[in-house]
């Protein structure tokens, strides 16, 4: 009787673990519009740090401190692009440039 | 569309990209450990799932400027 109701009941676990981890990502909004989505990321990066000092306090020893990177992506892409735009812009008269530089080095030679 | 409400078009979109990939992987790791053995194509699915969504609704976010909206009015 016994052998026979245990594969069911380990089916009917699996079911409903999968099921709740599912119907936990629906209901936090995880799998909705991109607006709830970046809603929920911005939650979760404000829940991380209280959570990781409660699990720290309960764990009892001491996380070293995160270093502060200044660095932001966004303005280095951005300064990235603005450079490469400005460089290709400026390229023919800088080019034209070096060629009369270097086209009256060469003729100075010959003088 | 505005510049600054197309940037932040983008952000959402990478944000909703982020979580869905998240939610994706964590998904499959469950379906992989639960139902499948620990193999590797749930996860993988999960994670391509997670994807296709993002993709989808950042697909809509951005073509929803375009689109005509019609309301219909509440019967009172």
């Amino acid at each position: 009787m016994a052998a026979k109701i245990l594969p069911v009941v380990k089916l009917a676990t699996k079911v409903t673990i999968a099921g709740g981890a599912i119907y936990v990502a629906y209901d936090s909004g995880l799998l909705g519009d991109g607006k709830e989505g970046s809603v929920t990321l911005g939650r979760a990066k404000a829940a991380i740090p209280p959570a990781v000092e409660e699990w720290v306090k309960y764990f009892g020893f001491e996380l070293p401190a995160t270093p502060k990177i200044e660095f932001s992506p966004l303005d280095a892409w951005n300064s990235g692009v603005q450079k490469s735009i400005h460089a290709l812009s400026i390229a023919p008269s800088t080019v034209s440039d070096y060629t009369k530089q270097g086209l009256q080095y060469v003729k100075d030679l010959t003088k | 569309m505005s510049e600054k409400e197309l940037g932040q078009k983008w952000d959402r979109c990478l944000a909703d990209c982020a979580v869905k990939f998240g939610t994706g992987l964590g998904l499959g790791i469950v379906f992989s450990v639960v139902f499948f053995k620990r193999r590797t194509w749930p996860i993988v699915f999960g994670t391509g799932l997670g994807l296709g969504m993002a993709y989808s609704n950042c697909q809509n976010d951005l073509r929803s400027h375009y689109v005509l909206q019609s309301k219909v009015a509440k019967e009172q």
